[in-house]
């Protein structure tokens, strides 16, 4: 598979000469290239070999059993299971919210940090500073001294102002895990949107400035057209690592109800102590399916909707 | 034109850099080599409990101080070693030349062949004492008479109360009290600045799962129904005494519990009762040695009766901590040497002295011999009868009313499938625990669970 792999790589769009100029300065690049290849694609392809077998470990000494071929048993199962539904929601509800609110605040920040005012260094490394952190630290901060109900600051506040406590992470685990995804994901948001403020020519807003536009106009009519693709781009990647969320389920609720999301499921099901790769292996390649849509299907939609918006 | 000369010197730039990185690998080989020859490195794995962080801090003194071989702790909480122990082992991994595990781990571990049987060495060493170990722990730790783990510390699960509070409220707890007696004494005496009981609710299946499987167990229920031959038939969580055990101790918890009981287990609710935050607490016997060391602001208010019981008469568990040696561990040798002397004899004479709690503290349940050191009989007057007696009681096989599969077991099925639907039940029960899960609807999606797993 490797060799062909190979083939293709050598073959695609070029001359044919593999003496040729063009071809000899690739030629370093190969074994970079096909070791990206064998451990990047290798694993994928066993993955949807193991999503077509009964493979598991009742041992758990993560030494594989005898396997059988089972066909799309796996897929076929994985729609009626009701713990892997829920998933997927908890996933979409997830990723959605964290993504919107991160995009929304970053933009916020982004628009404060864009004007010019005593101590805008200082202001912009705190805010900088959550995306710097491991996501197990944050999670782990949030978990233990904002949202404990016994010493966290969030309960003491909430005493003092003479409320009772508030078990944050037992009774809301989800809406407690998008505010830790958001926390870290706002300032990562909020560079790429400054970058895009900081490349927006400044003599269109003074020309605008000059013929009477309202400051909320000029943000509306010039600003958010050319912050498009930054937009755009924030919440490509921000989903992609967010669907992705691992640490702050593991750290906070430990998967509990209404906290799993599809990486977490996958991982209880695989080596989290479900033992069954095959199926676990399935709800992975389903996984990716849905991911490859749902971002090519947000990134057109997104992209038309601002299209239509600029035309206004 | 100008290619060639730029090249050059991009060259000679590039010689410098080579040349250094080049000898730094070599002085780090040289000195990894000249590491291994000088000084042994065991790298252990243990769980964060007192007695462990204990001789973690007395290990440079007491023992690498006699052999040269210095001791790498990794201390995790029970369910992240757990992980990383299945791991490390299950795949053969080098981190770790000793493991701790318990009886859940150790036979299924040592049947696979995933553990250096400790039998022989055990037997063949006078200073370890192999005759000396309570034969209900050891057994718990091997498979076909052969020994796969050295018991550090062992326990059974009893009720501590503070005798002082109970008095004041009019109330005598009887030796052998019932789950009803001990629920209404909970609510009777907890007041607004008090719990009544604290009881694990923290997710896990060695956590929230170990307790409420000994109440389970007492009320009639079971996680599986068993086959003839032992092996889990249907899951049994849909059965009305699984919903009785599960609202009686979700409700004593939400009436009379501890603060955030959802993520409260040993530890947190050893820091309460110490605090004087709970007035009776049914957990681990090894507790007792920390409720009666020396510096404990609770020492000599405390009463001990044994684990509540409904419709079987003993009801408590058994556990032991014990160190094993993964087959893949680079340096066995030393490994022994090191869990010879953590679970010997001389370690606990050793220690008394110099824990801080004093002697009350050291790990018990794992020797005979412990319970004739005339100091700690002195120390543990309070608790070490009860401890003993405790032990020798747990049902490990025989612990409810009906056949079940995974024996012996009390506060777990020792069954493959049990850490996943143990993990993934005590989710949903500690949810309902902390009130924002219905209980039938836990209890409706732990059966399929717990269905699915044994498929």
């Amino acid at each position: 598979m490797t060799a062909t792999a190979a083939d293709v790589a050598l073959t695609k769009g070029r001359t044919g000469d593999p003496f040729s100029s063009a071809w000899r300065r690739r030629l370093p690049l190969l074994p970079a290239l096909l070791f990206v290849i064998v451990i990047t694609q290798l694993p994928f392809i066993i993955s949807i070999y193991y999503s077509f077998t009964d493979l598991k470990d009742k041992t758990q000494s993560l030494i594989p059993e005898p396997t059988r071929f089972v066909g799309f048993e796996n897929y076929r199962q994985i729609f009626s299971d009701p713990f892997f539904r829920e998933a997927m929601w908890t996933s979409v509800k997830m990723t959605v919210l964290s993504v919107v609110l991160s995009l929304v605040l970053g933009t916020l920040f982004a628009l404060l940090l864009d004007r010019k005012f005593l101590g805008r260094g200082l202001i912009r490394t705190l805010l900088i500073t959550p995306f710097l952190l491991m996501p197990v630290v944050a999670a782990l901060i949030w978990k233990q001294q904002m949202f404990s109900s016994l010493f966290g600051i969030l309960n003491k506040g909430l005493n003092v102002l003479g409320f009772g406590s508030v078990a944050f992470i037992s009774d809301h685990p989800l809406a407690s895990i998008v505010t830790v995804l958001v926390w870290q994901w706002t300032p990562f948001m909020m560079l790429i949107v400054l970058a895009g403020l900081q490349s927006q020519p400044g003599e269109v807003i003074e020309a605008a400035n000059v013929d009477g536009a309202s400051s909320f106009g000029i943000f509306r009519q010039l600003t958010l057209p050319h912050l498009r693709r930054y937009l755009e781009l924030g919440a490509l990647l921000g989903s992609i690592y967010i669907v992705q969320a691992f640490d702050a389920i593991d750290v906070m609720t430990g998967g509990g109800p209404g906290s799993t999301n599809v990486p977490y499921y996958v991982y209880q099901e695989s080596i989290g102590g479900g033992f069954r790769y095959g199926s676990a292996s399935a709800y992975a390649i389903v996984v990716v399916i849905f991911s490859i849509l749902i971002a090519t299907f947000a990134l057109r939609l997104l992209s038309s909707l601002f299209k239509d918006e600029g035309r206004l | 034109m100008h290619e060639a000369p730029e090249r050059v010197r991009r060259l000679k730039g590039l010689v410098v850099p080579v040349v250094v990185g080049a000898a730094v690998v070599a002085a780090t080989f040289a000195t990894t080599a000249a590491g291994k020859s000088e000084a042994k490195t065991i790298s252990v794995a243990i769980v964060a409990n007192g007695q462990m962080q204990d001789i973690a801090k007395l290990t440079p003194t007491l023992f690498t101080a006699k052999t040269g071989i210095k001791v790498k702790y990794t201390i995790l909480d029970e369910g992240k070693l757990r992980q990383v122990t299945t791991r490390d082992v299950g795949s053969g991994g080098k981190a770790f030349d000793a493991v701790m595990i318990g009886p859940y781990e150790a036979p299924q571990f040592g049947s696979a062949g995933l553990l250096v049987d400790l039998t022989s060495q055990a037997k063949a060493s006078k200073a370890y004492n192999y005759n000396d170990l309570i034969p209900a722990v050891r057994n718990a730790l091997s498979a076909k008479g052969h020994m796969y783990a050295s018991p550090f510390y062992g326990e059974s699960s009893f009720l501590m109360y503070r005798k002082d509070l109970l008095a004041k409220a009019g109330i005598k707890m009887p030796l052998h009290p019932t789950w009803q007696q001990v629920a209404a004494t909970a609510r009777k005496i907890k007041t607004s600045s008090m719990a009544g009981i604290c009881l694990r609710g923290k997710p896990g299946w060695g956590d929230l799962g170990a307790a409420f499987t000994t109440v389970l167990n007492t009320f009639g229920g079971t996680w599986w129904s068993a086959k003839s031959n032992g092996e889990p038939d249907k899951a049994q969580v849909d059965q009305p005494a699984f919903k009785q055990a599960l609202d009686f101790y979700a409700k004593l918890v939400q009436d009379a519990g501890e603060k955030d009981a959802a993520n409260s287990s040993y530890n947190e609710c050893l820091t309460q009762y110490q605090a004087g935050k709970v007035a009776m607490w049914y957990d681990a016997t090894v507790a007792a040695g920390f409720l009666e060391a020396s510096d404990s602001p609770v020492k000599g208010k405390n009463g001990f009766a044994f684990a509540p019981h409904y419709k079987t008469s003993s009801t408590g568990w058994l556990w032991t901590w014990a160190l094993a040696i993964p087959k893949s561990s680079p340096d066995p040798a030393s490994a022994w040497e090191y869990i010879s002397w953590a679970t010997g004899p001389q370690y606990l004479k050793a220690a008394g002295s110099r824990v801080t709690g004093g002697w009350a503290s050291i790990p018990p349940g794992t020797r005979f011999s412990t319970y004739k050191i005339p100091q700690y009989k002195t120390a543990a007057k309070a608790f070490a009868a009860t401890t003993l007696a405790a032990m020798r009681a747990a049902p490990i096989t025989n612990p409810g009313t009906t056949k079940r599969p995974g024996l012996p077991g009390v506060q777990y099925v020792g069954i493959p499938e049990f850490q996943d639907v143990g993990n993934r039940c005590t989710q949903l029960f500690s949810a309902v625990i902390a009130g924002s899960l219905d209980s039938s609807r836990a209890l409706s999606q732990c059966q399929q669970i717990a269905s699915k797993a044994i498929k």
